[in-house]
């Protein structure tokens, strides 16, 4: 569904610029007046975004990823009363994920109701590869998994063989991601942010 | 489109966690097999999780917030060529939005095409509260956020940011759920953070 392919890295030529920018100029030539404006008026912004050595990547069996950070976006039909009780256990849980931290590679996700309740769209940001990321859902939180998703029509169960391509069936793979911070994992910003806390406490110390 | 209610903004119930439990288990009465057993199965997880202090806040007009940072999820009605330019425009981007760097309050975003590309689906994980942060892109990256969203239906443009934040909040679903892993940093303070712990590496390599 997406791009999948993986880009070179080095910054384009000027000639290799020019051409994007022609490419959308004619793209944009039957765009709304304000788009066409936009286009000219934010040129020289535009110009260092196509200049510049793409940070897009694949996750590897489906979804986008930049650096060390990949998405993973589904939208799948409830079972029938899937929704209600889906309801019931977040509302629950109040937003309280021990099991997302405790997959370690998590770093947000979202869940929400489509289309009066009948489809649930699961969006997340996770660290690495699509097949390593699910094969650690199933190893550390199983039990959780099978809690939120038996609400799901077709739901395999998280132990059965069949999971991964029950889930890569209802995935729709970005065409564009966006991260921040693309060389930190979970893990790695949890450790700086301990390291950030000590430096302070020793600059107190010192000062 | 769907329940605009967020999880947070429904009223306090108060529960024990035993009570919580109880309820669950009414709740997962109906649940296939699978289910029914999970909620026997992870107790101890579960149980951990009830336990807790609620981490769901909202992000202002709309969404929810957990700590500083804020989800925002939408989707948008492509005008006729919409999709076809927008599809052009991020292939030739490669994921370079330095817009966004420019902003600075914006930790992911994805945009998916959906519904045989009718619609885009754009979803955003964001620091702080809704105005501020459509505010922030008014102030900082009109042109690319016209570049973008003039493709879809009604969009009245980032000079007049009021509607914009208007046309944008009618068309987005908050989340029942969010979760965020470190909800006490900002970008900007991850991004702090990462030079911090180059520099604490650099220094502990000249000790060592």
């Amino acid at each position: 569904m997406a791009t999948q392919t993986q880009f070179a890295t080095e910054p384009q030529s000027d000639a290799a610029v020019e051409r994007k920018v022609q490419r959308l100029r004619e793209l944009y030539a039957d765009a709304p007046q304000l788009g066409r404006d936009a286009l000219e008026q934010g040129m020289p912004n535009l110009k260092r975004e196509l200049a510049a050595g793409t940070g897009a990547q694949n996750a590897g069996r489906i979804g986008a990823r930049q650096g060390k950070v990949s998405e993973l976006t589904g939208i799948i039909p409830f079972a029938r009363g899937g929704a209600k009780r889906l309801q019931g256990l977040l509302e629950a849980l109040e937003g309280n994920f021990r099991g997302g931290d405790a997959v370690g590679t998590l770093h947000d996700m979202r869940f929400v109701f489509l289309e009066n309740d009948t489809k649930l769209l699961f969006a997340t940001a996770y660290d690495g590869d699509w097949d390593a990321y699910i094969d650690d859902f199933v190893t550390k939180i199983p039990h959780s998994m099978d809690l939120i998703f038996c609400n799901l029509e077709g739901w395999p169960g998280i132990h059965s063989p069949s999971v991964k391509d029950y889930i890569v069936k209802h995935q729709i793979a970005a065409k564009a991601w966006y991260v921040a911070n693309p060389n930190l994992t979970v893990a790695e910003t949890r450790r700086l942010e301990k390291i950030g806390k000590a430096m302070d406490e020793f600059l107190d110390q010192v000062s | 489109m769907s329940t605009q209610t967020a999880t947070a903004n429904r009223p306090k119930q108060d529960l024990t966690p035993d009570e919580k439990l109880e309820k669950l288990k009414e709740i997962y009465a109906d649940a296939p097999e699978l289910g029914k057993a999970a909620l026997k199965n992870g107790l101890a997880m579960l149980m951990q999780e009830l336990s807790a202090t609620g981490r769901a806040q909202t992000a202002g007009r709309i969404g929810l917030r957990q700590g500083k940072v804020s989800e925002l999820c939408v989707f948008l009605p492509f005008v006729e060529g919409g999709a076809r330019r927008l599809r052009g425009l991020l292939q030739l981007l490669q994921g370079n939005f330095r817009a966004a760097d420019a902003v600075g309050t914006v930790h992911d975003m994805r945009f998916v095409f959906v519904e045989n590309d009718t619609k885009l689906l754009f979803a955003t994980a964001y620091d702080g509260d809704f105005d501020p942060y459509i505010e922030d892109f008014a102030a900082k990256i009109p042109n690319a956020m016209d570049l973008w969203l003039c493709n879809f239906e009604g969009y009245p443009g980032m000079r007049n940011p009021k509607a914009a934040a208007d046309w944008i909040a009618s068309h987005q679903i908050a989340a029942e759920a969010w979760y965020v892993n470190s909800p006490n940093l900002t970008a900007a303070e991850t991004r702090r953070l990462e030079k911090v712990g180059k520099a604490v590496d650099g220094l502990l390599d000249q000790i060592g």
